[in-house]
């Protein structure tokens, strides 16, 4: 190997190790806040203790958001997929006229300022008396969350033959049997991935919530009431337990996808 | 023992059958009889509208116009899954994500047929297609372009058709598989008996498999025969062409009344067109009726001219002869001495049973 090889190679791995640091060091930190023993959010820390993840397992209150966090992002991801599915087949199986156009303002929420978003959608529901709860959350993270789930089960569509829709029907099938032995088995792992963004967009979203969840609380924006008035180590402890739930749920979500996968290369 | 010459009644029957796509014709009136168990071939340069006239024959497109019956019923409106057809697709069309076994069986599970039943019909099938019964629980992506071939045939027999429509499936295999395989199909025909309608742009494929050939150009069926018709007496220029590489000669009524070739001086006994009336034809002769004249030998027809370049074309040879500004191909025997090198004079001729006169 030469200089110049070597040379990128070692630059390659240095850049590599500081985007990670700059990524994941912050997770760590307030990981490693919510370990400590004080009153007040600090760092380094002095001495460690398991004793703020205990009052916060054991707080009547975070029970209530996160149960109200699971809720709407389990509602979200249950609608969105089901709307984000034949949006993505309208998207990206069928051709039709105002297609283009249909492509183009479908995906336009994602870029739209959440803060923003949040605040329009506030204003429409006081308009039309509409009284602000976790359920209008819902609303909210929908308009913003079915683009982007449309998105990536379009990605999957498009690598989708619809001859193989033709050869079913042509073998018998009927319109429903058609979509569940052809259509829906092989479009299952965008669908999955779909249902994992938008768990995950859903579950970490703090404007939208913040703006149209009204009274009920989600993890994010207790999390940031908190930090403005009242701060307690149970906050980098919550933080903490939403990311690792988070992580267990792309991990779960990633396995169950590599063994439909593999199941399949069989 | 008697031969029954009976004529087969049709089982399929397309009257005046038309399909347009706005403004453009796709498939312009055909009538066409299809027999009961006969191996039908629809062969046409692309664009000539057989892939719409396959998908109307299958239910996947409805007819603009025209009706088509099947044992006399009309089914011009009956959807895919409600005939008793069977599309095998140019890309094949197999389920990825089912394995070889699974594949075979869809038609039947999807009927309700029990387990049991079903994968004894699959092993059933794919003896007849002869594909080794351990590729039953087999990763059909994993399967070769010839394996694959076979399994879209099973599990097209395992809906059991009355007819078999097929799009080309042989396009994408390599020449010396799709030898065998065209053999197959003609054998697999046979053994089912069912009837096969075939469409492909390669008359060469068609001749090998179909009892019948229906040449298509332009949305419409120029030629139906059998491929001894098709090859013998072309309907025009088109079909003639579309057999393989031909010479063509432009011929003209000169004012003493006899056919000359247009630019190709040389001695002509052209019988003339059956249009008594034509003033020009074009006489057909394939290479392997072009001769290359020794000395003192005559011919029908005498053309003279420069050899250009010599082909060898396996078990014959081809040489490019220049007769004036036209080209003519000449193919002999490999083996037979034939004294054309490169920029020799020779002369050509060809007989007037060996000649095809058509009117266009």
């Amino acid at each position: 190997m030469d200089i110049n090889a070597r040379r990128t190679r070692a630059f390659v791995t240095l850049w590599t190790i500081l985007v990670l640091v700059a990524i994941y060091l912050p997770i760590v930190c307030g990981a490693l806040a919510s370990l400590s023993k004080g009153r007040y959010f600090g760092f380094p820390v002095r001495e460690y203790s398991m004793e703020w993840w205990g009052k916060t397992v054991d707080s009547i209150e975070i029970g209530m958001l996160t149960r109200t966090s699971f809720a709407v992002a389990i509602t979200v991801t249950l609608l969105s997929v089901v709307i984000a599915f034949f949006g993505a087949l309208a998207f990206a199986r069928y051709d039709w006229k105002g297609r283009r156009l249909f492509q183009k303002i479908v995906l336009l929420p994602i870029f739209f300022p959440q803060p923003v978003l949040g605040l329009a959608l506030l204003l429409w529901f006081s308009a039309l008396g509409i009284q602000t709860s976790w359920l209008t959350a819902v609303f909210a993270h929908l308009v913003w969350i079915v683009p982007v789930v449309t998105l990536v089960i379009s990605i999957q569509v498009y690598g989708f033959d619809p001859t193989l829709e033709e050869a079913a029907y042509d073998l018998g099938c009927s319109r429903w049997q058609v979509f569940r032995e052809v259509t829906l088995p092989l479009l299952w792992p965008g669908v999955w991935s779909g249902m994992l963004f938008a768990f995950l967009l859903s579950w970490g979203n703090f404007p939208l919530s913040l703006y149209t969840a009204g009274a009920d609380s989600t993890i994010p924006k207790w999390l940031y009431a908190k930090m403005v008035a009242g701060y307690t180590p149970m906050v980098p402890a919550l933080g903490t337990m939403s990311t690792l739930g988070a992580a267990l749920a792309l991990g779960l979500g990633g396995i169950v996808l590599y063994l439909y996968r593999r199941r399949q290369a069989q | 023992m008697s031969i029954d010459v009976k004529k087969p009644k049709p089982i399929l029957q397309l009257v005046g059958v038309r399909k347009t796509f706005g403004d453009f014709v796709a498939v312009d009136r055909i009538d066409l009889d299809v027999r009961q168990g006969e191996f039908l071939t629809i062969v046409g340069p692309s664009g000539s509208g057989k892939t719409t006239l396959l998908r109307m024959l299958a239910g996947m497109d409805v007819p603009s116009e025209g009706n088509i019956t099947l044992h006399g019923e009309l089914i011009n409106d009956v959807p895919p899954n409600k005939r008793p057809t069977c599309l095998v697709f140019q890309s094949l069309a197999l389920f990825p994500h089912k394995t070889v076994g699974d594949n075979i069986e869809f038609p039947l599970k999807v009927r309700g047929v029990d387990k049991e039943t079903r994968k004894a019909r699959a092993l059933e099938l794919m003896r007849v297609v002869r594909l080794p019964a351990d590729y039953h629980g087999k990763n059909v992506m994993k399967c070769s372009g010839g394996e694959r071939q076979r399994v879209a045939l099973a599990r097209a027999l395992a809906y059991d058709p009355e007819v078999l429509f097929f799009d080309e499936p042989l396009s994408a295999i390599d020449y010396k598989l799709k030898k065998i395989l065209e053999k197959e199909l003609k054998d697999l025909h046979r053994e089912t008996g069912k009837t096969f309608i075939y469409i492909t742009h390669s008359l060469e494929e068609a001749m090998v498999m179909s009892d019948r050939i229906g040449v298509m150009r332009a949305g419409k069926i120029v030629q139906v025969g059998t491929p001894e018709e098709i090859y013998a007496t072309p309907a025009d220029r088109f079909v003639s062409e579309f057999v393989g590489e031909v010479n063509v000669i432009e011929v003209a009524k000169s004012a003493a009344g006899t056919w000359q070739g247009v630019d190709l001086p040389g001695t002509y006994t052209i019988r003339p067109p059956k249009d008594e009336d034509a003033a020009r034809a074009f006489v057909v002769v394939r290479p392997e009726f072009m001769r290359l004249l020794d000395e003192g030998e005559t011919a029908d027809n005498c053309l003279e001219g420069t050899v250009y370049n010599e082909y060898s074309l396996g078990s014959r040879l081809q040489y490019q002869v220049h007769v004036g500004a036209k080209v003519m191909l000449v193919e002999v025997p490999r083996g037979r001495l034939a004294n054309a090198a490169r920029d020799a004079r020779v002369r050509l001729g060809f007989d007037a049973r060996d000649a095809i006169v058509v009117g266009s």
